[in-house]
């Protein structure tokens, strides 16, 4: 909610608070790809870590194991990464949008990335009935976005282009990538820890006949803890994220198209319309503009914010 | 030993002065070199705008004999863009899109006396072309604008002001923005 607050005194300071908000938006991209880095040193350095208390607990030969982990985890880190635009297109089925069809989003998708003053993404569009989309990408060089059907049939052109004002702000502020990179780093320790949790269950009899097994007692108990709260807390951080990087994409939309009933209007149609959820995988599921499922748990457990929250806090521009 | 110290501090200090230094000098360029790029936008679809006309011309020709008045207003004010691009003059080029804009809205108003051209599939998508092209130009001008913005804020803001030499300064207010364009929909004042 620290959003809807800077926006309130935005809207006081009058005349000022397009450019306070504009210098926001550049130091975001700047927090984020220091953020990239500090959490890719992080999951390698949990690797790592994982790594090594398994080696104690099991008495594995410690270096043979640390070689290991690292080379499995610069492997994991590697390909997920070069290859997650493609892969997130090709998990939810999407195309790209042939431009002589699909006139009218062209023209909103330009319109967006001349007010950002980004390069033209690609546009690729998916099938069903829900009004969502998605940007994925590595850079804004380098960016696709995505939109469903639904979208294109049931929003208007202020919609529409308050939605892709949405995707067109998390291309500028590198939540592209910073969101593909959580993902990879949530996907990589969850990994890990099943692995860990499996080899327990086969392979842990045989380090509990050992007569030297006392001392590692110890070891196995954190290494078990750990590969247990290890995904839960990366998760929720990642979800926190999320979250909030969605009341910032809210606000730089409104930035672009300077017209906040049009993101309002598409909220709102989203809210009555989407009623079926979206057969989506669950990884690319945070990338989506707006929830791909109904809201059953606490916030805590949401990818986005509720659509009232951000409903009240474009309202309040 | 203490001299050591001071000489360190100082050295570092003397460091971290030159990166920002170099820092500083990069961004006011890149934000500089936005505004010119930023401007170069606007032109591009003033220019598709000016290219689509003689085609609409010829597509409403045929609907539109007794309304001599209106066509040769929007041809006049095309020629006049075409030959305003040709000057450096940023106002007047941008002056002579809104005079070709206006023209090709009153042309279109017109136009919904006559059914029949209404009907023309070609027309309809001159319309809406240039509705689209409409949208572009307004957007192009608001992101001038903000890079304009931009490079002052940036120029004239503690700490930036300590790293803009003279030549930055002299720079910085100069530029002039561009009223908005009205666009299709309405837009709220930032």
């Amino acid at each position: 909610m620290a959003n809807a607050k800077q926006e309130k005194k935005d809207v006081k300071e009058g005349k000022n608070q397009g450019e306070a908000k504009h210098m926001d938006f550049r130091d975001q991209i700047a927090k984020n790809k220091t953020k990239s880095i500090v959490l890719l040193i992080i999951v390698f350095i949990v690797f790592i870590a994982l790594g090594y208390v398994i080696a104690i607990a099991f008495q594995l030969d410690t270096f043979a194991l640390f070689i290991l982990s690292t080379i499995i985890s610069v492997f994991y880190i590697w390909i997920t990464y070069a290859f997650s635009d493609k892969i997130a297109l090709l998990s939810v089925g999407a195309k790209e949008a042939d431009p002589s069809q699909y006139r009218t989003l062209y023209n909103s998708v330009e319109n967006m990335s001349i007010a950002s003053g980004l390069p033209m993404p690609k546009v690729y569009i998916m099938r069903g009935d829900q009004i969502n989309a998605f940007a994925t990408g590595k850079n804004p060089q380098h960016s696709v976005i995505c939109v469903t059907e639904g979208a294109i049939a049931k929003l208007n052109k202020q919609e529409l282009e308050g939605v892709i004002g949405h995707e067109m702000s998390h291309v500028a502020n590198y939540d592209i990538r910073f969101v593909t990179i959580v993902a990879v780093v949530v996907g990589a320790i969850s990994i890990f820890s099943q692995m860990f949790l499996r080899s327990l269950w086969f392979g842990g009899g045989r380090s509990s006949d050992n007569d030297r097994s006392g001392g590692n007692v110890i070891f196995l108990v954190l290494a078990l803890v750990l590969a247990i709260l290890a995904p839960i807390i990366v998760k929720l951080v990642q979800l926190a994220i999320s979250r909030k990087r969605e009341y910032a994409a809210d606000a730089g939309s409104v930035e672009f198209t300077r017209y906040p009933p049009g993101l309002i209007n598409a909220l709102k149609k989203i809210k009555q319309e989407n009623e079926e959820p979206m057969k989506v995988p669950d990884a690319v599921a945070p990338m989506f503009f707006s929830d791909t499922t109904k809201q059953r748990f606490a916030e805590m457990f949401q990818t986005h914010p509720s659509i009232e929250k951000r409903i009240s806090v474009l309202e309040a521009m | 030993m203490l001299g050591t110290i001071i000489l360190i501090v100082v050295g570092v200090l003397i460091v971290i002065f030159l990166l920002m230094w170099v820092g500083y000098y990069n961004k006011f360029i890149i934000l500089s070199n936005r505004i010119k790029n930023s401007f170069s936008q606007i032109d591009v679809q003033l220019k598709k705008r000016a290219d689509l006309v003689p085609n609409l011309m010829e597509s409403v020709k045929g609907y539109m004999k007794h309304e001599a008045g209106i066509m040769k207003d929007v041809s006049d004010a095309r020629k006049a863009l075409v030959g305003a691009n040709s000057s450096n003059d940023m106002g007047k080029r941008v002056k002579a899109g809104d005079a070709l804009q206006s023209a090709l809205g009153r042309l279109f108003a017109i136009a919904e006396n006559y059914p029949n051209l209404k009907a023309n599939e070609n027309f309809l998508q001159f319309q809406n072309e240039l509705s689209a092209i409409e949208d572009k130009v307004a957007y192009s001008r608001q992101f001038y604008n903000d890079s304009i913005l931009g490079f002052d804020n940036a120029v004239q803001t503690f700490p930036g002001n300590l790293f803009a030499g003279q030549k930055f300064k002299s720079q910085a207010g100069k530029y002039i923005q561009i009223p908005e364009a009205e666009r299709a929909s309405p837009k709220v004042k930032f």
